[in-house]
């Protein structure tokens, strides 16, 4: 089981955040009951350049997140587990 | 009256079934940082467009001249005086009550052919024993008197005043159960009511009075229904927090606010919301549910002890155009926005607690420019809350 935090703070919730957030619409059926999906309400980016959206999956900070990422990030993570 | 007691104003309207205007005007008006309150209920000749103007004028005038503290018989003259003969019936005609309510719970009250405004006292209605004035007023060769009828009282906690148009009191009219309308029946369900819901909002109250008359006349309502309550009780207080102090110093005394704070709580913000989280050294929880973002808000958390905890300033966006566009008395939708109006609507005092950190973040060139500056979208959602809502808003920067 791999979490996936989302960042929906103000900023990364409108540089698609939002997007990210809706994760049934972009994780492939066979992932689905592998991963748990929470919001953050920040992941404790705040300096100048940052680049949002952000998102954590596991213990890894994944930047300007998009759901490719997000996805391919989980896969590795699984294969290391099992 | 007390520090401690609150006069909470809520009214409801319908119109007669077919009607685009309403022929009864309701006029609420609450005095920014005092208790001070008037309500006004005129009910205009006839129904339609011609009511609706009677009935604006006369309560526009007795709203004015009472907030000027005019004598309440020159109010009442001028009005007589003002308004437009109807060129079919020969008369100049409208109904009105003014209820003023002063800060020390002293009320006056002049009604004007409305159905007598009635007290509820410890679970029991009683009607008012006014004094009554005659006014002749003569107009094309005919002579009016017109009855004029004055009432002094002191209001105590746990009082209601509730008075309503004809519309409600001749409800279901010629209905086998209620031949002469729902005169004495009315009565019975305000008391039942009260007396089932105990802490039953005014606004609530006048509801289901109006909605009970729509019923009375199988839905298609025979005339203009309004009905406005009056309630004097204890205070319910909410306190909103949103952003991050000015100085960082001042996180320990935002997170003691909240803590000690003596009523329903609200924190509006992600970064405020962790302050107050490590300051408190509780958990913040995110709840992510698919359905509630797609309306378009970033979803709510949980952190216990505070009521609601929502993301900043896209979600006082949205309850800022809620106000604006006086969208509240809508069905509530299930967002964060429409979840702090809920709370908004049921507290009589609201006091806001505003940071004034500028975020750097916000600073993007690419972001849309509706993400305002927090304290000019809080000033205005203050404003809104007190002309619209008619509740007390304490407005404090840090």
């Amino acid at each position: 089981m791999v979490t996936v935090r989302v960042c929906v703070g103000t900023y990364c919730y409108l540089q698609g955040g939002q997007q990210l957030a809706q994760w049934k619409n972009y994780i492939p059926k066979t992932l689905m009951d592998k991963v748990t999906f929470v919001g953050s309400s920040c992941l404790g980016c705040k300096e100048d350049n940052a680049k949002p959206p952000y998102a954590k999956v596991g213990e890894v900070l994944i930047e300007r997140a998009t759901p490719e990422k997000i996805i391919a990030e989980i896969e590795t993570q699984l294969e290391l587990i099992n | 009256m007390s520090d401690n007691i609150f006069v909470e104003a809520g009214s409801f309207q319908l119109n007669k079934h077919g009607n685009i205007a309403c022929g009864d005007t309701v006029l609420l008006h609450k005095f920014p940082n005092q208790e001070r309150c008037i309500a006004v209920l005129s009910d205009g000749l006839g129904s339609g467009i011609k009511a609706n103007v009677l009935s604006t004028m006369t309560a526009s005038m007795a709203m004015n001249f009472s907030i000027k503290r005019e004598p309440i018989m020159r109010t009442a003259r001028t009005i007589m005086d003002t308004l437009p003969v109807d060129s079919k019936r020969n008369i100049s005609y409208s109904t009105f009550t003014i209820i003023d309510i002063d800060e020390d719970g002293d009320t006056e009250i002049m009604e004007f052919d409305n159905p007598p405004l009635l007290l509820l006292r410890n679970g029991k209605i009683s009607h008012l024993s006014p004094q009554t004035f005659t006014i002749n007023e003569r107009i094309s060769q005919h002579n009016y008197e017109r009855v004029l009828k004055l009432s002094n009282l002191s209001l105590k906690k746990g009082d209601r005043l509730i008075v309503y148009s004809d519309g409600v009191s001749q409800s279901g009219i010629g209905n086998p159960n209620m031949p002469f309308g729902w005169e004495e029946g009315v009565e019975d369900f305000i008391e039942q009511i009260v007396k089932n819901n105990k802490d039953i909002s005014a606004r609530e109250l006048a509801h289901r009075i109006v909605k009970k008359s729509e019923m009375n006349d199988g839905l298609k309502s025979k005339d203009d229904t309004s009905c406005i309550c009056i309630y004097v009780r204890e205070p319910r207080k909410l306190l909103i927090c949103s952003g991050p102090p000015f100085d960082e110093e001042k996180d320990k005394y935002l997170a003691e606010v909240i803590s000690s704070y003596d009523g329903k709580k609200i924190v509006c913000g992600g970064t405020t919301s962790q302050i107050i989280a490590r300051e408190l050294q509780k958990e913040i929880e995110v709840d992510m549910d698919l359905d509630k973002i797609a309306s378009g808000l970033p979803p709510q958390s949980h952190i216990d002890g505070v009521n609601l905890v929502t993301e900043g300033i896209i979600t006082l966006g949205a309850l800022s155009k809620i106000l604006e566009e006086n969208r509240f008395n809508e069905t509530p939708q299930d967002d964060a926005a429409w979840n702090i109006l809920k709370y908004v609507m049921d507290a009589d005092i609201i006091d806001i607690l505003v940071g004034t950190k500028i975020n750097v973040a916000h600073q993007d060139p690419s972001l849309p420019v509706e993400l305002e500056i927090r304290r000019n979208v809080m000033k205005r959602i203050k404003r809104m809350i007190e002309e619209k809502l008619l509740k007390t808003v304490n407005l404090e920067f840090i």
